[in-house]
């Protein structure tokens, strides 16, 4: 018999209807997050729990004021709507770490746990007496993670400056060349919006979580070699900054500072967003034969004489690349998004060039996006069904995998959810001895 | 802070293992979203050998700024691509294929982004290479993932499609202008770094078990993990989200301001303390007691928000920048200029730190690069060597991990499985090479 077709076959074992049924990857490993005022910690932190990892959320009494930086002020059963999304699978817990005795209780979990999460300000920790220098003797495997905004080491590791996404993507040099051009003739007070502009996510304080994930887990590997633990250092403007591609380059070689240059790409052509009859889609063609497939599909191939250029890099300086928009954009304005993502589609079953043709895709709101068929077959916007919170929408899902998926097992907790379960489980504390911490403020 | 975990951590980081040592990587990428996730593996120790096709290669060695070239090699291969092996491999012949196969039997891991089914077609996909190597860890990394109408339309995807398609565009933009396409391939080198995770989390689980496995990555899918609040947002509110310009509507003050000599400034003062130190600072100090301002929750909602940004914004505008960065330093909240990439390259506490790191290249010489942004006390990753013309490598790969004979090389160059760089630039050597400098084995 003849195996499946391809993509038949992976769904059948990657599809994330079934993923709860599987293994987990990291259901081996206990995180301590003490994450404060950052939600690159909670990201973090969220990366290791999807893949199963315990996860203790250990907050201040009051909770993190991270659960109060939600959009508008709006809050879910007094949950701030971002920290809903990223409680996900933790344990909360919470510690006053401001007390001697707190910071006993830490030791002890400490040294029953594989990976800390902090991101105080460098030296705080220390000053508590549980950094990594003290808490590595009581446990040599531990790899102890800290997120900040200058990192622990640099003449600036000691700036009093907390670290928040809007200054990570100022600071990283990606929001000062990213935005609409001035049209000529224009200031600043007639188009404020031609300015640098920065992402809407909070891309920079994910990119750090990240990151920090990759190191956490490379960390993992070389403790499975070795037995030891270490400590990791990311400083998030380095983590966002580190995702540019040329501009550094460029300007070593030829002294020449990026600027903004709207919806084109200095970094190559045909790759920019084109205006329709009703929005804006992308356009990305970076080999010849897409851009002369392009040209084609839109019925330009003799205007433009596409069959005889002969590379691409000759589309690539500036005035060209603004010459060639104004009469790209010039075909585009008449059709619909709807009309240009059908006509690539079937421009690569029966065009001149087929299979080749240029990438189309429309420009989505969220809304749109959360309700495409596509992605909702795919399980990202599945609803999870939470114990406490009801039935919610957040992304996940984002990897596929056959032996150990990631899943969803509830969204969040409130601030000191699993005191009882977690201090009994991990230090014997019953209710009695709970209640005498509570009480002296402790937790 | 921990002092002396720290301290000559750039003196001493070259005399350290990495992390990932004895980890082998094959590639079969182009682009960023491919090529990125092999480059961050790289950086933190693992051997990677990438295949090209020849004599052309990787559409990234196309792509540079208004059309500038670094020492005759792309400007933009370079971040994605350090510390590979390089080899010109023809996957499209017999040869070419069983050569991969051979190499997938000592690999650990295999990282594509063509689209679904092409590697199959060509004998090397998952379903056949994990029957000679069980084990694998297998990550394939497209738009749309392997399956679903997108993919079952084997629509092509780039980073620009995917931050369109999620969403991320449209929040990235000023309210009732047209949406901004970020300047950084975001969608790409973010789902590269996000397939990472998936990858490590499978070697841990393959530290225990033995077992491989395979996994997907959607570009589109990863970026919209990132967009917290604006999923449950639109689910418990009905409504669409909307876009801010600068500021950010979960932190309150939290946006970018005009300073008196027109350049821009980001600042962020939300948390009581922080607040406070703002209002000192702008020498408004009863602005903290003020009701509308007096706590968070209450200075994010609209009416209040619009308020504070504005007084900040009038304040900031007779200030210039370095001003209010020394203010926020004093009194403990967050603010800095607009930074350009030359304030990058030449910031002080970034090469202090080896995050702008110096590259002393055989073929490119000396310039800075990003270090890996994880900096690890005792297992330092680190950018060793560059980018290499297509095939560089060949002779050390065939030579020193399939053990080939000169006789065996010289059947694949004549098959055409293996080749070299065409003469073109962002192919070739740079103009100076001496035809030496840089290869490993084959110096003659």
């Amino acid at each position: 018999m003849a195996e499946p077709a391809w993509a038949d076959w992976i769904r059948e074992r990657d599809d994330p209807e079934i993923a709860r049924g599987q293994p987990e990857a990291l259901d081996d490993i206990t995180v301590l997050d003490l994450s404060y005022k950052s939600f690159a910690g909670c990201y973090c932190s969220s990366m290791l729990a999807e893949f199963g990892a315990e996860v203790l959320r250990v907050e201040p009494p009051e909770g993190d004021f991270i659960r109060r930086c939600t959009p508008y002020g709006i809050r879910y059963q007094g949950e701030g709507l971002n920290y809903l999304a990223e409680g996900r699978n933790k344990f909360h817990i919470t510690l006053n770490l401001e007390k001697p005795k707190a910071r006993e209780l830490l030791k002890g979990l400490v040294s029953q746990a594989d990976v800390l999460i902090e991101t105080y300000r460098p030296g705080v920790m220390d000053d508590w007496g549980i950094g990594y220098e003290n808490l590595e003797e009581i446990n040599p495997r531990l790899i102890f993670a800290s997120i900040t905004a200058y990192g622990q080491f640099g003449p600036m590791s000691r700036s009093r400056m907390p670290d928040y996404d809007n200054i990570i993507q100022a600071r990283s040099a990606n929001q000062y060349d990213t935005g609409e051009m001035l049209p000529e003739g224009m200031s600043y007070d007639d188009c404020p919006w031609a300015i640098p502009t920065k992402a809407g996510p909070w891309i920079a304080w994910a990119n750090a979580g990240t990151f920090m994930a990759v190191g956490i887990l490379a960390a993992l590997h070389w403790r499975e070699m070795t037995g030891e633990g270490q400590a990791l250092d990311v400083a998030s403007a380095e983590a966002y900054a580190s995702l540019e591609d040329w501009a550094a380059i460029w300007y070593q070689g030829a002294g020449v500072i990026n600027e903004r240059f709207g919806n084109l790409n200095t970094g190559g052509w045909l790759y920019c967003f084109a205006p329709t009859k009703d929005g804006a889609v992308f356009l990305g063609a970076l080999r010849l034969e897409m851009w002369q497939a392009f040209a084609d599909m839109m019925g330009k191939w003799d205007e433009w004489d596409a069959a005889n250029w002969t590379d691409l890099a000759s589309f690539s300086e500036r005035e060209v690349q603004l010459k060639w928009a104004r009469l790209v954009f010039a075909e585009t304005r008449k059709y619909t998004n709807e009309e240009l993502v059908g006509m690539s589609v079937e421009y690569a079953k029966t065009g001149r060039l087929a299979p080749i043709t240029p990438v189309v895709a429309p420009v989505c709101s969220p809304e749109e996006a959360m309700h495409d068929a596509n992605w909702l077959d795919r399980g990202i916007f599945a609803p999870v069904e939470d114990p406490v919170y009801g039935e919610l929408v957040i992304a996940q899902a984002q990897h596929k995998m056959t032996e150990t998926p990631i899943r969803t097992k509830w969204v969040c907790r409130p601030v000191g959810y699993d005191n009882e379960h977690i201090y009994l489980k991990y230090l014997s504390y019953g209710p009695r001895r709970l209640k005498a911490l509570k009480e002296a403020g402790i937790i | 802070m921990a002092e002396s975990t720290w301290r000559n951590y750039i003196e001493n980081k070259h005399s350290k293992p990495m992390p990932l040592r004895g980890i082998r990587v094959l590639e079969v990428c182009t682009l960023v979203l491919g090529p990125s996730g092999p480059g961050f593996l790289a950086r933190l120790g693992a051997e990677v050998i990438k295949c090209e096709m020849p004599p052309l290669g990787d559409t990234l060695r196309s792509l540079v700024p208004f059309g500038y070239f670094f020492k005759d090699q792309s400007t933009s291969l370079i971040r994605p691509n350090p510390n590979k092996y390089w080899v010109g491999l023809d996957l499209h012949t017999p040869e070419g294929q069983e050569v991969f196969r051979e190499l997938a039997v000592k690999a650990d891991i295999i990282e594509e982004n063509l689209r679904p089914g092409v590697l199959e077609s060509w004998n090397v996909g998952y379903r056949q290479i994990k029957e000679i190597n069980p084990s694998i860890i297998y990550i394939a990394k497209t738009g749309f993932g392997q399956w679903g109408q997108y993919a079952r339309e084997n629509r092509p995807s780039n980073d620009g499609a995917a931050q369109a398609m999620s969403g991320y565009s449209w929040m990235s933009s000023f309210p009732g202008q047209q949406p901004i396409k970020g300047r950084l391939y975001i969608c790409d080198s973010y789902g590269a770094l996000m397939g990472e995770v998936a990858v490590l989390a499978a070697l841990h689980y393959r530290d225990r078990t033995g077992k491989g496995q395979y996994i997907e990555l959607s570009q589109s899918e990863s970026i919209m993990r990132t967009m917290s609040w604006i999923w449950p947002y639109q689910h418990i509110t009905g409504k669409t989200a909307m876009p801010a310009g600068n500021r950010d509507v979960s932190i309150c003050p939290a946006d970018t301001f005009r300073c008196a000599d027109d350049t821009f400034l980001a600042l962020a003062a939300p948390s009581p303390e922080e607040f406070k130190g703002l209002c000192i600072a702008m020498d408004r100090p009863e602005l903290a007691d003020d009701p509308r301002f007096k706590d968070h929750t209450t200075r994010l909602q609209e009416e209040n928000a619009v308020e504070i940004l504005g007084i900040i914004a009038e304040w900031a505008r007779t200030k210039i920048a370095e001003e209010i960065e020394g203010l926020a330093e004093k009194h403990g909240f967050a603010a800095t200029r607009v930074c350009t990439i030359k304030d990058v390259v030449e910031d002080k506490h970034f090469r202090a730190r080896g995050f702008m790191t110096e590259v002393d290249d055989a073929l490119l010489g000396q310039f800075l690069d990003y270090e890996f942004p994880v900096m690890m006390s005792k297992t330092p990753p680190r950018v060793n060597w560059t980018v290499r013309p297509v095939g560089f490598d060949n002779e050390y790969v065939m030579i020193n991990t399939l053990g080939k004979s000169e006789e065996e090389i010289e059947q694949l160059y004549d098959c055409r499985a293996l080749g070299k760089w065409a003469d073109v630039r962002g192919r070739r050597p740079p103009p100076d090479w001496d035809g030496k400098a840089g290869l490993i084995i084959a110096r003659d």
